[in-house]
Order: structure tokens, then sequence, then C-alpha cells
């Protein structure tokens, strides 16, 4: 079952002076086992979007259908809990939210807000540490004495702990250096192709878009400006203008090289076959 | 002239590990310096410092050539301005213009002045339109850009950015990066950003690059952004320029290797020629 928007619409403060459309009659299908990254500038609804998928914001308008939970904007929901147990949210910045005495019990909170023992918390939790490169010596240290990086993978270890069949990942690697950044997008390819987890990454890293996502979703004043595969995204480059979005280096440089007069596809992506191609034309010169 | 000379820094938060150690360096007048280095490298809590918000435990800094000290603290405070990475925890004002007047108000500043130097950095941060909105309303890169014009709004001699464009969208921050660069040229400001940002280190005029609290390499951008091993080992990006020029010598084109597109572009068109 894939996710669908149907005519959605969410105003924060409703009826008040400070009434913001956030986002208008979005209708939208996120396909479900690929990795989607959902892009736009700074202010455009991006995170509203994403925080309507456990139902943490309630629609103002329209419908969508999450898994097999309907949310409806007329309605008051009903059972909540199953859809916030099947879909993990990562907001931004997560590792402010550790709260527990060690990094074991901070993991263990979400599985046994929803119903596991004492015991199988402490199993899963052993499961999960390996998978976001935290081994077991971490568990009964406190959260708070590690590096921004590792609180981070605590924080999402907490997340996959709960075992969700959709993981959304608000900015995730803001503030990382690169390699933590690299060591976090190998996680959710991971969680993905080797759990067949369905996950959406809201970033603004095109470089993370191009080398590791299928599909993208751009958001542009509150309604949805584009979705297609990464591939074809990236081909059209009035498209990437028009939105004011820096193209990957890749890109860039491609498109700097067909300036000067190299004759370059435009649907090279990898720097080797670009190198390929420009030794080609030098030589050919020789 | 030296804005700021720091010799052999030390500091331990827990006073068992060193979060910096024995830490050297100056920076010129004016200048433009990135500080660059993994999560947890020590490159924050030196800015920290800097402003003494935290305390050493040895060494010395010197701003102006006067030492920061108990005594000098609150002085040199006035010349220094910083912007943290996240912006929610610097968001003081009900409204942006609220807060962007806050250290005016610190400072007594007349109201009838206050409005237009608010009007001012508001609109050198592309956030006029936003004057009276609310904080919440606002996204993380707006809040930031506002962080951003209250500090400016200080005239600081020196401002430190701390990873202060990382939450930005890349708009957000190509304008922010256009900005310190703008206000480099424009003034005297010494200007000190961390930063995980290989494009903005090679813009700056000096690189310090970090690790487990030491200072391992300084110098210009071009120098060290051509030391590949040392930045792999060290967890750091390489520039996407070198990797290209590398991946063309693996074709076996004798290349140059270069840390910016522009120069590849160059390079590359020249051998055109010669072949």
């Amino acid at each position: 079952m894939p996710i669908t928007f149907k005519n959605v619409e969410h105003t924060y403060n409703n009826g008040t002076p400070f009434e913001y459309v956030a986002l208008k009659n979005i209708s939208l299908q996120i396909p479900e086992g690929k990795v989607t990254a959902i892009i736009g500038e700074t202010g455009s609804g991006k995170t509203t979007l994403v925080q309507h998928l456990n139902a943490l914001l309630l629609p103002t308008q329209g419908e969508l259908e999450i898994l097999d939970k309907k949310i409806i904007a007329t309605e008051k929901p009903t059972d909540l809990k199953a859809l916030r147990k099947q879909v993990g949210l990562v907001f931004q910045f997560p590792e402010y939210q550790l709260f527990e005495e060690t990094i074991a019990k901070d993991i263990a909170f979400g599985p046994k807000n929803f119903g596991a023992s004492e015991e199988e918390a402490l199993t899963i939790v052993k499961e999960i540490m390996p998978v976001v490169g935290l081994d077991e010596s971490y568990m009964e240290k406190s959260p708070f004495d590690l590096s921004g990086g590792q609180k981070r993978r605590v924080a999402i270890a907490g997340i996959l702990a709960m075992n969700p069949n959709v993981l959304v990942l608000d900015e995730p690697t803001a503030g990382l250096d690169p390699q933590g950044a690299k060591d976090m997008m190998d996680l959710f390819v991971r969680t993905n192709k080797e759990f067949h987890k369905t996950v959406l990454i809201v970033t603004h890293d095109m470089e993370h878009v191009l080398n590791y996502c299928d599909e993208v979703i751009v958001v542009k004043n509150g309604e949805i400006k584009k979705q297609c595969q990464v591939q074809e995204f990236f081909e059209s480059l009035e498209l990437l203008e028009e939105l004011r979005i820096n193209p990957p280096a890749i890109i860039r440089l491609r498109e700097e090289l067909i300036k000067v007069g190299f004759h370059i596809d435009s649907s090279i992506l990898s720097i080797d076959e670009l190198a390929k191609t420009v030794a080609k034309e030098v030589k050919h010169h020789e | 002239m030296d804005k700021i000379s720091v010799e052999n820094l030390t500091f331990s938060y827990d006073k068992e590990k060193n979060a910096v150690e024995d830490v050297s360096f100056s920076i010129a007048e004016g200048s433009y310096t990135t500080i660059v280095g993994h999560n947890g490298s020590g490159k924050s809590t030196i800015a920290k410092l800097l402003i003494g918000l935290l305390d050493k435990d040895q060494g010395h800094i010197y701003i102006d050539n006067q030492e920061l000290d108990y005594d000098s603290v609150y002085d040199i405070r006035d010349k220094v301005g910083i912007v943290f990475q996240n912006p929610d925890n610097q968001f003081i004002g009900a409204t942006v213009a609220d807060d962007i007047a806050f250290g005016l108000e610190n400072h007594q500043i007349k109201s009838e002045k206050m409005q237009s130097i608010i009007e001012k950095f508001a609109n050198k941060v592309g956030m006029i339109k936003y004057l009276d909105s609310e904080p919440t309303k606002l996204s993380g890169g707006q809040k930031q850009r506002v962080a951003i014009a209250g500090v400016l709004a200080m005239t600081p001699e020196i401002i430190i950015f701390d990873e202060s464009t990382s939450m930005l969208d890349p708009q957000g921050k190509a304008d922010i990066n256009e900005l310190i660069q703008e206000i480099h040229k424009e003034s005297n400001i010494t200007i000190i950003s961390i930063t995980h940002d290989i494009e903005e280190v090679s813009k700056s005029d000096y690189v310090i690059v970090m690790d487990r609290g030491h200072v391992v390499m300084r110098g210009k951008p071009d120098e060290i952004l051509l030391k590949e091993k040392e930045l792999v080992k060290l967890q750091l990006d390489i520039p996407f320029a070198l990797k290209f020029t590398n991946a063309l010598k693996k074709e076996n084109i004798d290349i140059k290797s270069c840390t910016t597109l522009e120069r590849v572009v160059e390079e590359v068109c020249q051998l055109r020629l010669k072949m």
C-alpha cells in the first residue's frame, strides 16, 4: 500500500491573525520500498508535509491514506498509535530529544511504550545498536557523553527499535561532518535494501539525492512542484535553475565543460564516466 | 597585524580528556579563516573559548594584543560576535525585529536610531519582509538569517560562524556564504568560520584543520585541500575537483591536481589545445 495524499491542505493557527497556509491542495503518491528525497527551499512546507505521515499534524482539509490507515480532515482520527508504530519519524536534530540515563534505556523507550517487555526491549536494543554502528560497550553509557554524530545514531536507533515500515527522516545529516553524513546515508540505504523499509528523507544535499535516492519530490510554496526519478530530475537543468537548486558538483562540471565545447551526454552522472569522456576527447585532439 | 593570537591553549570539559590541547595559531586582522575537522575535534570548543563562554585551563588568548581574562572578557565580547549552529537556541525576540533589536537594546542604542539599523540588517540577510513575524512561523534557515542580522547589527570587529550555514537550504547557504564574502570584502571584520563545506574553505584566506583537540594542519586552502591522504585520514571531504583530476589521471591524462571546478575547466581546456 503506497502513501496517498488527496487534496491535503494544512493551515497553521487557523482562524487567528497568525493564520498561515503551509500546504495547499497536495495530491501525491509515495511509492513503497523506495528511498524518496523530499526537497525544496527553507519554508517551502517539507517538514509540514512529512509530519502528516504519522499524524503528528492532521490535515485541515483533504484526506490521506498511509499504509492502511485513512485520515480525513473532517473526521476525528482514531487509533493513531498503530500508525505511529508503523511510521517512524526522526525530527531535525533528534539528539536534542535524548533523555534517558543510559543509551540502552533511551533506545528501549519506544518499544516499551508500544508494549514490549523489559526483556524483549533489551533484545531489540542489542539487535539495533550494531545496525547504527554502536557496539554493546555503549549500552550502559550516558547518551549525553557522546559526540553529536553518535547521539544522533542513538536517536535514530530509538526509532528503528520500533521496527517501523516507513522511516521518515527530516534533514538527518544536517550538521554532521562529511564522514558522519556518509555513514548515516549508508545506514538509510541499508534499512531500505536489507530490511525493505520505505525511506523518506527531507534533505538539502543534492549530492545525497543523486547518490542515494530513487525518487524526488520537490515542494515549493506549499505545493508539489515535481515528482520523478532521480536520473530524470538531474537531466533537466531548466527545472533545477527554476527551483534555484545548485546542482551536484558533477553536473556543474559537466555543464561547464559542455559550455567550453566538450561533447558530453547529459545523462552522465558519474565521475568516472565523465572523466572517460573528457579523456577521450582530449586524446582525440592528439 | 594579528587580530587574534592563541598560544598553547588547553581546555578540558571533564578534567580527564582534553577537548583542546596545546593549540596555537594566529589570525590576521580582516582575514577570513575557516576551521575544519570532524565532529568532536574541538572546533566549537575553540569558538567558545575565544569569546570567553568557556574558561581555558592553560595557555593564552589575545585579541588586539589584550589578553582575554576575567577582567577583559566583557570588553572583548563587545568586539566579537558569534552565530551558532542551531538558530532555535539563540532566538529570543517575540518577532524578527525584536530579535535583531535585542543586542542593540543591551547597548542602549536610542530607539529612533534602532529602526533604521534593524531594517538595514534585516534587508541584508533577506528578512525585511518578515520583521513582524514570530519565530515559530519561521523555518530554521530563516531564523538563522535573523541571528546573523542580530550579530551584524552590533558592528563587531570579529564574527565567528559556528557551522551557521549547516541548516540552510542550498540557496540560503549560498546567500549566506555570499554575505560572508561581502562582509569580508566591504569591511575590515575578521571572520572565523567553522565549517564542513569544502567549497567555503576554498574561498577563505586561511584554513586551520583540527583533529582530536589538536591543530594538525594550517595554511592556504590551495595547499591544504590538495593533501588528499591527510584529509581522508582525518575523515574530511576532499574537493570534487580533486576527485575529478584524479579520475582523469587514471585515464592517463597528465593534468595538474585542482581544488576548484573553475581550475579544472581551465586545465582541461589547455590540455585540449596542447594536444
